[in-house]
């Protein structure tokens, strides 16, 4: 018996010894990018060879390739950010991993060594596009896609890291684009007949330590292309066929022609087409476009005896409506009034539980909507009343096959889509994002200017923070100049103006600004400088603050102009502004409005808005905003949205 | 007694065998849990969304640990954006989340400097501030969201617009 035990006590000594060396730290050198690197936290097991997080060698590699890595000691995820960028996640414990939202199977689940987490080395490879073959380590160009739009393409590659290549031909008929230190599993050829690109092939030369692959691209006759635009992880160029324009990019003068028609009649003389929104609400029945309208009167709240609200609507005249909610958490509900007019002005008020708040705007000319912002995924009832809607709201949830949408009418109109359900719209509507939320972070409800002919305009940036910068113009300069416009047609009409600056420099923080800011937590200059804009209108008491912009992004893609608030307050401005920037025939894309919690908005007391005119990094916006005649145009606009709000919202004792 | 030598053998086979399916067995699969990641669409205003698999419970693990980590995971997620065939409102390159702690309902997003490199205007700091706070408020328990930059509370982005000295919620957009 002590035989036995000696044997089996030496049996597993020997498994321990075993198990000791399967699972063993080691070292392994690949040859990458002319030069090599060896792995140094590397363990092999029989599944695969697993490498540590804190490899110097992995850190560099994932250096070079853009890619930043996370892990805290105790987490148990390890999250690998991209350049493209897209988020590898690995868990401990766990063979699956993710690479953006696909899961993928790895070899072995990472386990802890230590303190150091251990992933496995191919997978990890693979999901960074990196191949790892034959002592070679060589970045990969993983997919190219080709999206056509009509007469128009956009080629896009993505692969390990930073792709960057190099145009090496480039003729009517044939582009050829060579990505330099990168390889590729490909397909070698694909036909595509679309947006002008006959075809596309792929071509891999160079060697295994120094690998190139070409992408050839086959033209059609008359094919234009775009300047590839390269960046985080991804290549792309754009396609036009017969001529057309490529997608992101048209010639400067022809956008230039295009935006500023000669005989172009200033907003104010230039009425609104009297179906304007009709076309722009797909929804509205024929019905309630036929009928002679309705006035929505007053929106008053009361308890109900069962701890719920209802919500009554008081209307005169004839009408449909329709109504939508939301699907929990985003507990929103809405009834649009068809052929309204809203007497009296918007109304926000914050209410008690099952409701959070509620809102009424005219948000077109034919159409009243009352917004409520529910507690929860309560029940409510909409049903006509013989002086106007009810809408109750009760403290009971919502079953999942209860109605979300549905319509109605009130007086002498017969909806014609009654009972149809309707589909409530999503996403745009979904997530409120063109101010129909009524989930507000409630701001000043009223404001009584003490100065009510003053506007404050202010030219966004200056001095030393230039804004965007494209080509020869920069936004600081585009800003102060498009201000000045404003001032000198406002003046003209008998406004007094102040501007937050006057030439190209920084807008000081004031004692006060500074105080203010800090006090509310603010520590950078940046915030003491909007502060300061706002107490220039803020301390002058003000009528109106107008914040002038030029928008840009990361590519050329978004364009058109928008504008900004914040407040309450400020959604007639925001409506009455972009309104008369659409209408105004500047050729400018209307990105309609937009609620943001913007510093300048935020804390302007008064209605305000900012008012970003068009994209310095779209090229045709561009063009537009290089035009002194457009620039003129839109200072046209913004001086006649001034104007009209002025007029809509009369101050006592005030001419304007 | 004297042990036969076959039985000897078997017993440390059998042995070795259940220490080699103990060590080297393979982690079957677990369900995990959805995270729903916003991102803003090219509009500027309309939000999308793609789902993410979040890794499921581990042994042990505190409610409090999960939602760490659980935030951490959609904070980066977001930052990164959604898949790069997605046309979307992107943070910049090189847009870091250097650390995200949970207090309360609201979320400590510290997010690398890298954040106000990109000269860009109004469009793209709303479009991706909105798309993190919405995906950070879609965690259970988490309302509002605190930026801060290479652990800096700021009021703005340098030369930036939308203010960041407080928490952003939902309402906010």
């Amino acid at each position: 018996m002590h035989r036995f035990a000696a044997r089996i006590g030496s049996a597993f000594a020997i498994l321990v010894l075993l198990a000791t060396t399967v699972v063993r730290a080691d070292s392994v050198s690949y040859a990458f990018e002319r030069s090599s690197i060896t792995f140094t936290h590397i363990a092999r097991n029989p599944s695969g060879t697993a490498v540590g997080i804190d490899d110097p060698a992995l850190r560099s590699l994932l250096k070079s390739l853009g890619a930043t890595l996370t892990w805290r000691p105790g987490d148990h995820i390890v999250l690998i950010t991209t350049s493209a960028p897209e988020v590898i996640g690995f868990s401990v414990g766990n063979a699956q991993y993710t690479v953006g939202p696909i899961t993928a199977q790895g070899r072995f689940a990472p386990y802890l060594n230590g303190s150091e987490v251990y992933l496995p080395f191919d997978d990890v490879m693979r999901a960074l596009g990196v191949s790892a073959q034959d002592g070679v380590l060589e970045r990969l160009l993983t997919s190219l896609d080709v999206q056509g739009y009509g007469v128009q393409a956009v080629l896009i590659a993505h692969g390990g890291g930073v792709l960057r290549p190099r145009v090496v031909t480039d003729t009517p008929d044939r582009v050829v684009y060579e990505f330099d230190g990168v390889g590729t599993t490909l397909a070698p050829q694909r036909a595509v007949n679309a947006g002008g690109i006959r075809t596309v092939e792929i071509t891999s030369s160079g060697s295994a330590r120094d690998p190139k692959t070409l992408v050839t691209i086959e033209l059609l006759p008359g094919t234009r292309h775009d300047a590839p635009q390269s960046g985080s992880g991804e290549f792309e160029v754009a396609f036009g066929a017969n001529g057309s324009a490529p997608p992101l990019v048209e010639p400067l003068h022809d956008a230039v022609a295009a935006a500023a028609p000669a005989n172009a009649a200033p907003a104010t003389t230039a009425p609104p087409p009297p179906d304007t929104t009709n076309v722009a609400t797909p929804s509205q029945s024929p019905s309630a476009q036929a009928t002679a309208g309705a006035t929505v009167n007053a929106v008053t709240v009361q308890a109900t005896g069962d701890g719920g609200r209802a919500v009554t609507i008081a209307v005169t005249g004839d009408a449909t409506y329709e109504w939508h909610r939301l699907r929990a958490p985003d507990n929103r509900f809405w009834i649009d009034i068809k052929n309204a007019q809203l007497a009296g002005g918007p109304q926000d008020q914050a209410e008690a539980n099952p409701l959070v708040a509620l809102r009424v705007r005219q948000i077109d000319p034919q159409t009243v909507r009352i917004a409520l912002s529910l507690a929860d995924d309560n029940a409510l009832d909409v049903s006509p009343a013989t002086t106007g809607i009810s809408v109750n709201v009760g403290t009971e949830m919502l079953g999942d096959t209860a109605p979300r949408s549905g319509t109605g009418s009130i007086g002498a109109v017969v909806s014609a889509s009654e009972p149809q359900t309707l589909v409530t719209p999503v996403p745009a509507d979904e997530y409120g994002a063109t101010g129909d939320q009524s989930a507000w972070k409630f701001g000043p409800q009223t404001y009584v200017p003490t100065n009510p002919k003053l506007i404050v305009l202010d030219p966004g940036h200056g001095g030393g923070d230039r804004g965007s910068m494209h080509g020869d113009l920069q936004e600081a300069i585009l800003n102060l100049d498009l201000a000045k416009r404003v001032q000198a047609i406002l003046v003209a009409r008998g406004w007094q103006v102040k501007m937050t600056r006057t030439i190209d420099h920084d807008v000081d923080p004031t004692p006060r600004s500074t105080q203010e800011a800090i006090g509310i937590g603010h520590d950078n200059v940046d915030a003491y400088a909007l502060q300061a804009r706002d107490d220039i209108a803020n301390e002058a008491g003000a009528r109106l603050f107008v914040s002038i912009h030029c928008n840009a992004y990361l590519n050329s893609g978004p364009n058109g102009a928008t504008v900004y608030y914040s407040k309450p307050i400020d959604v007639q401005l925001a409506q009455i502004m972009d309104r008369d920037i659409a209408m105004s025939g500047l050729g400018v894309k209307d990105d309609g409005i937009v609620k943001s919690h913007l510093y300048v908005t935020s804390h302007a007391n008064m209605p305000s808005v900012l008012v970003e005119t068009a994209f310095l990094s779209n090229p045709s916006d561009y063009a537009k905003l290089a035009s002194s005649d457009w620039r003129q145009q839109m200072a046209q606009a913004i001086a006649d949205g001034i104007d009209k709000y002025a007029q809509q919202n009369p101050v006592a004792g005030s001419a304007q | 007694m004297r042990v036969p030598r076959p039985l000897y053998f078997i017993v440390v086979l059998a042995i070795a065998a259940a220490a080699g399916w103990y060590f080297f067995r393979p982690s079957a699969p677990v369900p995990g849990e959805t995270v729903t990641v916003y991102y803003t669409k090219l509009d500027g205003t309309t939000l999308g969304t793609w789902d993410v698999s979040f890794r499921p419970a581990q042994p042990g693990e505190s409610d409090a640990q999960r939602l760490h980590d659980l935030a951490v995971y959609a904070a980066l997620q977001a930052v990164a954006g959604p898949p790069p065939d997605i046309a979307a409102v992107h943070f910049p390159t090189g847009t870091r989340v250097r650390n995200v702690s949970v207090n309360g309902s609201t979320a400590t997003v510290d997010l690398s400097r890298e954040v106000g490199s990109a000269s860009g205007g109004t469009f793209q700091e709303n479009g991706e501030f909105k798309g993190l706070v919405y995906t950070l408020t879609g965690i259970p328990s988490i309302n509002a969201v605190q930026i801060t930059i290479e652990g800096q509370t700021v009021g703005t982005l340098p030369g930036g617009h939308l203010e960041l000295d407080a928490p952003l919620r939902r309402s906010d957009w």
